[in-house]
């Protein structure tokens, strides 16, 4: 067991930063340039590890920890998610609640080193963080209730694999709008158009990437690296949910998986193309509207009886 | 003599000996300490050996009253809140003898004396066997509470506080007495073993669960009968604050249980009545909480928000027993139990870190504070931990109460009929919400007050209070983190005393289903533990290489960047409020700069209660400009006295007669 929780986390570490490449050379093909190579995420993240640190004379050890906890966060929260014919190692049941809660344990972290900085810049962008992750968490959590009482289960892999064929089939609506509400809390917790623009660079609109204006080298390495691996294990659970491949032979699940995640980072790289960022008292709107989604399906699954 | 009793007679002893020696200040304080501690420690024995061996034991004085025998019984359930009230008294009174000890003016062995009362009377309270015994410890418990409050009696608002504290613990126990009566002409007696061998019908199960609601809920805090909460918890010294916050509110929560536990039957429409008020008090304390900008006060409202997670527990519990689905009801207790022990845990910690950081800084202002994590190290990481686990976060003891809750309410999910569904989903929703508010609340306190720079007070004297204060606030700091990474003994004591509650011995295989799941989440953790440590050693090992600098904060390119610049916590707290603003009554007034060369200007918000504003202060005022036209009979001749007398002893004959 211990070589398959290490294989997954592997799977993660090596692979997440491609997906932003994806979505980068997506985003670049779409407006007619070349764009950076593929591998360019890896490129930055090394180049930061080759760095040294500044650090503020305001700040605590909770500056230097919070990357490092953040980031050891959703490393672990890939194991409950499985990757094609790669299942999770270390399934329990209620594991749902422990997944959304160390996103809650690393963004808490990620708060705090924001405030510990004593910069107004850094506390706006904390205090749109918890404002926002609030009602994504709350969104969240109605998509696994969806989930739970399809596949009457509580291990987030058996809630993504188990019956989701005949779920699709029975409740294709429910899953369709759990999916689209899915996905908007997926663009906010990752910071991605049109909740926040990672390429911004205007202090007073921004949420994620104000909060870490101050970190640098290895610990601004870890936060980008956390921050791919989230997109990255989001996105897997994201590509489980939609499409019900786990009847077939492991060889196609893989292929069929990791399709799904190549569709999914060049989808994101069309979504950013044809959209701009929203004004930040939208947000809130945005993610009520993916609440409303989530109710709606919930509905479905309460009317047409479990 | 049994544990139990000793442990009680040692307390008495001790208030007996402080009300004697009330001269000499050191003695008092040696007396306190030397009764407190093995009172408490054989009382956590006695508590222990019931949880363990799982059976109840009776301690029969033949003390025979004309409302039945007075008799102490300890079963697993009075048992689990026995351990909590005495780990919690223990440490509130260790640190309370070092908080005090510097104050010279005041007469402490009469307060020691009053806080071994209320020790005593709430160890009555969980351990009475008769509802007569029980609303006299309740009532002693209520006084002794009051006079605790009341120690800066020279502040108007803690006397403002107290004498609410006072009117509406008396409203509660006056539903109490009703239900307790209707429950005795129902089964003949005051004896809680023989109440519960009576059926009750529906109907007046019903009844005597809203009575119950209200009698034991103004204790609890229940939504909107939480007013007394925000009042009463910042005007107290802060180690009353932790044990009124962390035990005395829980007595309403026993109160409740112990009501069910003798009804047994109830309506259904009970357990809905429980989920919504466990939703309504859940959220709304956190979003009162997110609102205050008073530590103390803050603090107070989430224990309105922890009162509405417990009442989650309970809700599904007593819903899984409506339904006779008894493996929810039973992880729907144990949620609510473990929840009472932590919550008691960590929030007595927050109240006794926040008593010390006033102590030192003689502010609770979270916006005037800031930067404090570097002068008061002891405080400012105890109250880093308790906030942590306050937010149910993972490796701390709040995420295994709260994971036992959604457990619960999934579980109502899967087994209930559509409205349990549709409740369930709803709540495990409040529950998710009620997180992710909670931290948002607590990055605040703990970012605005330990983080940064100091905003507005000259911090450099600031040093940290002595050992007895650090030590107490060290042990329940080290449970929070015990109950995280060691689950199993708790979660165990916690379903132990949820199968008193569902009357049927649990089976060591329905105990392994609830607990094993549990232990793989600790699994995990040890990994998240070791990634922690194994990233960090990366980082280490690298930075030895690479060059390290100090500077300053990054403002923008901005040249003289003052500590006032800082983020407050109005202004953190200011776009959740306006999201919700709503449901609360958020008021953000003051004159904002205009023009090009602006004058100086201020800004200020604040959440009021809507319960006290809009109900309870319009609803006094009637009461009393009704009391104030009754004054007219109220004349001052003793002939008018003597006549009112004899009137009312006609009406007597008369009703007599006829």
């Amino acid at each position: 067991m211990g070589i398959r929780i290490l294989l997954h986390i592997m799977v993660v570490v090596i692979l997440s930063p491609l997906l932003l490449g994806i979505t980068g050379k997506t985003k670049a093909f779409l407006v007619g340039r070349w764009g950076p190579p593929l591998l360019q995420p890896y490129y930055d993240i090394g180049k930061l590890f080759r760095k040294g640190n500044v650090y503020s004379t305001t700040t605590t050890w909770i500056f230097q920890a919070a990357p490092v906890v953040s980031m050891a966060a959703v490393l672990v929260s890939a194991i409950f998610v499985p990757f094609g014919s790669l299942k999770a190692p270390l399934p329990f049941f209620g594991d749902i609640i422990l997944f959304a809660y160390l996103y809650g344990l690393a963004r808490f972290f990620m708060i705090i080193a924001a405030l510990d900085t004593g910069s107004s810049f850094e506390g706006m962008g904390a205090s749109r963080e918890a404002a926002f992750s609030c009602l994504a968490e709350v969104v969240l959590f109605l998509d696994f209730i969806i989930l739970a009482l399809l596949s009457k289960s509580l291990v987030l892999s058996e809630m993504v694999e188990g019956n989701i064929l005949s779920s699709w089939q029975l409740f294709g609506p429910a899953i369709l709008l759990a999916g689209v509400s899915y996905f908007l809390v997926l663009l906010a917790e990752n910071a991605r158009i049109p909740v926040d623009d990672p390429a911004t660079h205007l202090e007073l609109t921004m949420v994620h990437e104000v909060m870490v204006l101050d970190h640098s080298g290895w610990d601004l390495a870890y936060i980008l690296y956390g921050s791919a691996i989230k997109l990255f294990v989001l996105g897997a659970l994201f590509v489980n949910i939609l499409v019900p491949f786990h009847g077939l032979p492991p060889v196609m699940q893989t292929i069929v998986f990791w399709a799904g995640m190549i569709v999914l980072a060049v989808g994101l790289g069309i979504v950013e193309s044809c959209m701009a960022r929203l004004r930040l008292n939208q947000v809130p709107q945005l993610l009520i509207g993916a609440f409303v989604f989530a109710l709606v399906g919930l509905l479905v699954v309460l009317i047409k009886g479990v | 003599m049994s544990l139990f009793l000793s442990s009680l007679f040692i307390l008495c002893l001790g208030a007996f000996l402080l009300v004697l020696l009330t001269r000499s200040r050191a003695m008092s304080g040696l007396i306190f300490l030397g009764t407190l501690i093995p009172g408490c420690l054989l009382g956590a024995a006695a508590a222990l050996g019931v949880l363990i061996h799982r059976a109840p034991i009776d301690h029969r004085l033949n003390l025979r009253m004309p409302a039945g025998e007075f008799y102490l019984g300890v079963d697993p359930l009075s048992a689990f809140f026995l351990l909590t009230i005495t780990i919690l008294f223990l440490s509130a009174g260790v640190y309370g003898y070092g908080y005090l000890k510097s104050d010279k003016e005041r007469n402490l062995s009469v307060h020691y004396a009053l806080y071994h009362a209320a020790l005593i009377s709430l160890m009555l309270v969980v351990t009475a066997k008769n509802a007569v015994l029980f609303l006299v410890a309740w009532e002693l418990m209520a006084l002794s509470s009051y006079f605790l409050i009341m120690f800066h009696d020279e502040k108007k608002a803690v006397r403002e506080a107290g004498y609410l504290y006072l009117i509406v613990t008396h409203t509660g126990t006056f539903c109490l007495w009703v239900m307790f009566l209707l429950m005795a002409r129902q089964s003949g007696s005051m004896d809680f073993d023989q109440m519960a061998l009576a059926s009750f019908p529906l109907p007046l199960a019903g009844a005597l669960f809203i009575l119950g609601i209200i009698g034991f809920g103004v204790k609890a805090g229940f939504i909107p009968l939480h007013i007394w909460l925000p009042h009463a918890h910042p005007a107290a010294p802060s180690h009353i604050s932790a044990v009124l916050s962390g035990v005395m509110i829980k007595m309403g929560v026993y109160g409740l249980m112990r009501t069910i536990l003798i009804i047994k039957d109830f309506p259904e429409w009970c357990a809905v009545t429980l989920l919504l008020i466990g939703m309504i008090s859940g959220v709304g304390g956190v979003l009162y909480a997110l609102g205050q900008h008073e530590i103390k006060k803050l603090l107070a409202y989430h224990s309105v928000e922890n009162i509405g997670i417990i009442t989650l527990g309970l809700g599904t519990g007593l819903w899984g027993q409506i339904c006779h689905n008894e493996f929810a009801a039973l992880i729907g207790y144990a949620g609510a139990f473990l929840h009472v022990f932590n919550h008691a845990v960590f929030k007595g910690l927050l109240f006794l870190s926040a008593g010390s950081l006033i102590r030192s800084t003689r502010t609770g202002e979270i916006d005037r504070l800031g930067g404090l994590l570097k002068r008061l190290p002891w405080t400012g990481h105890l109250f880093l931990i308790g906030a942590l686990a306050i937010c149910g976060l993972p490796l701390f003891n709040g995420f295994v109460s709260e994971w036992l809750v959604y457990r619960a309410l999934f579980e109502g999910m899967f087994h209930f009929e559509l409205n349990g569904i549709a409740l369930s989903s709803l709540a495990v929703i409040s529950l998710a919400l009620i997180g992710g508010l909670a931290a948002a609340c607590f990055a605040k306190a703990f970012g605005a007050i330990f983080l940064g720079n100091s905003r507005s007070i000259d911090i450099t004297h600031v040093t940290e209070n002595s050992v007895l204060m650090c030590v107490p606030m060290a042990v329940l700091g080290g449970i929070c983190v015990w109950i995280g990474l060691f689950p199993a003994v708790m979660v165990s004591f916690a379903l132990g005393a949820a199968a008193t509650m569902t009357s049927s011995p649990i089976s060591s295989a329905t105990e392994g289903v609830i607990i094993a799941p549990l232990l793989t989440a600790v699994l995990v953790l040890s990994i998240l533990i070791g990634t922690i440590a194994i990233l960090t050693l990366l980082k280490r090992t690298a930075m030895k290489f690479l060059p390290v600098e100090k500077a300053q904060t990054w403002g923008c390119g901005y040249a003289m960047p003052t500590s006032r610049m800082q983020y407050t916590a109005a202004s953190f707290a200011q776009p959740l409020l306006q999201i919700f603003r709503n449901v609360l009554d958020y008021r953000v007034k003051g004159n904002r700069p205009k023009e090009y060369f602006p004058e100086e200007g201020e800004v200020s918000s604040r959440v009021t209660d809507a319960a006290e504003d809009f109900f309870f202060r319009p609803a006094f005022g009637f009461i009393k400009s009704l009391s104030a036209k009754l004054k007219v009979i109220q004349c001052g001749y003793t002939q008018w006295y003597l006549l009112y007398i004899l009137i009312f002893l006609l009406m007597l004959l008369v009703w007599k007669m006829v």
